[in-house]
């Protein structure tokens, strides 16, 4: 469910943060689905576990996540399937600022950049 | 209140005149991750051996699960477990014989875990110590100090000798031991792509003295790289407080920070920057950024 990279300067509980948050914003995750138990994600990828019920405490104070006695954690029912475009947008806008800034530094221009997105995006379809 | 397993105040330890550890505070908790870094002969192993009252210290105490760790009663000691860097085994015993003698001293001893760690880890009973490789060797000591589930596990350079499927196999395994959140374990290691998976704090140690002790979160969010890009002139004068270190090169400048807040990036701006990018670190190049 999570793609956890743990060499990276983005501490592990941020990386489920983010992806929950963009999985549940998107629909992909919808309420009521059950998350693998902290003990299973952290034998999976062989990390701590605190560090992820760390990201699951987080994302149960957000309303997020539902914590269940004696079961799985679920996607919030009051979580909506998939959030309105506005917050979306905003969601992915520092990725968004992050690669202008770098088709700035390579002096590539916006018509350029634009071009690029839309091959990766036609790509990311197949 | 949650019983500390490590307690210690002003330690210190000195070989004639040499300092190896200088007056270190620190605090362990049942649940805690520690991964310690340092360089070769930063005290990592002496840190340890002193915490666990090998040696007694120059100054200063330690105390755990409450005792004095140089006067440890018969209980406490059963609560602890080891595995020193230079194994310890009975070169003329078989592994079931070194295990059983093991076993003898510790009424939690856990022989089912054991047997399936030996099938899943490889390592024959019938083995002869004397006969065994180097890597054979520490597994086998890491099962010796795994089988009583201590409350306290001390590692020192556990995977030196281990291949990458032994290691994985290893950190599984303390992923499960620290599952419950009721055992410390605190562990040395040069292979910081471990401790990065699975310690939640670090101790990096530094001629003596930890130059850093804290959450491992809190050491990625706050020691990170910084881009800035200005005119020349802004580039020359830029100034960053408390930098590890600051190159400009024209327009641009990189510099890394070890107290790094999103508080601190307007400023930076004012100060007639373009644009200041951050980059996170992972912990090898925080490693490295702080012995520069």
């Amino acid at each position: 469910m999570f793609v956890l990279n743990p060499q990276s300067g983005v501490p592990i509980y941020r990386q489920i943060l983010e992806q929950a948050r963009r999985m549940v914003a998107s629909g992909q995750l919808a309420p009521g689905v059950e998350l693998p138990s902290v003990r299973e994600l952290a034998l999976k990828h062989a990390v701590n576990p605190m560090t992820i019920s760390k990201a699951y405490s987080l994302l149960e104070a957000e309303g997020l996540l539902e914590r269940n006695r004696g079961r799985p954690m679920t996607v919030a029912s009051q979580a909506r399937s998939a959030s309105p475009l506005t917050k979306r947008i905003q969601q992915i806008q520092p990725l968004v600022e992050q690669t202008v800034l770098a088709a700035k530094q390579l002096e590539l221009s916006e018509t350029e950049l634009v071009k690029s997105v839309r091959k990766n995006w036609e790509n990311g379809n197949d | 209140m949650i019983e500390s397993a490590v307690q210690a105040s002003h330690l210190s330890k000195s070989f004639g005149a040499k300092q190896v550890i200088d007056d270190l505070s620190f605090e362990v908790s049942p649940g805690d991750v520690i991964g310690v870094l340092g360089k070769n002969g930063a005290g990592k192993t002496t840190l340890l051996e002193l915490m666990l009252g090998f040696t007694p210290p120059s100054g200063g105490g330690v105390q755990i699960f409450g005792h004095a760790s140089v006067a440890l009663p018969g209980d406490v000691k059963l609560r602890v477990g080891f595995v020193p860097q230079q194994d310890e085994l009975l070169e003329q015993l078989s592994v079931a014989d070194q295990l059983r003698v093991i076993a003898s001293f510790y009424p939690r001893w856990d022989s089912g875990l054991i047997e399936r760690l030996c099938r899943e880890w490889g390592v024959d009973p019938k083995a002869r110590i004397k006969n065994m490789s180097v890597g054979e060797r520490q597994k086998l000591s890491i099962l010796l100090a795994f089988g009583h589930k201590p409350d306290l596990l001390v590692l020192d350079e556990p995977v030196a000798s281990l291949d990458p499927m032994a290691r994985r196999q290893f950190l599984e395994q303390l992923v499960d031991a620290s599952a419950g959140g009721d055992r410390a374990i605190i562990f040395s290691s040069h292979i910081v792509s471990d401790i990065e998976r699975l310690a939640n704090r670090i101790w990096i140690l530094k001629g003596g003295r930890l130059d850093w002790q804290g959450d491992l979160d809190s050491l990625k969010e706050a020691i990170v790289r910084l881009h800035v890009r200005g005119d020349a002139a802004a580039i020359s004068s830029l100034a960053v407080p408390g930098a590890l270190s600051l190159r400009r090169e024209g327009n641009f400048a990189t510099a890394v920070v070890r107290d790094w807040t999103a508080e601190r990036q307007r400023p930076l701006e004012g100060q007639g920057a373009v644009s200041v990018e951050v980059e996170a670190l992972g912990l090898e190049e925080i490693f490295l950024e702080l012995h520069r």
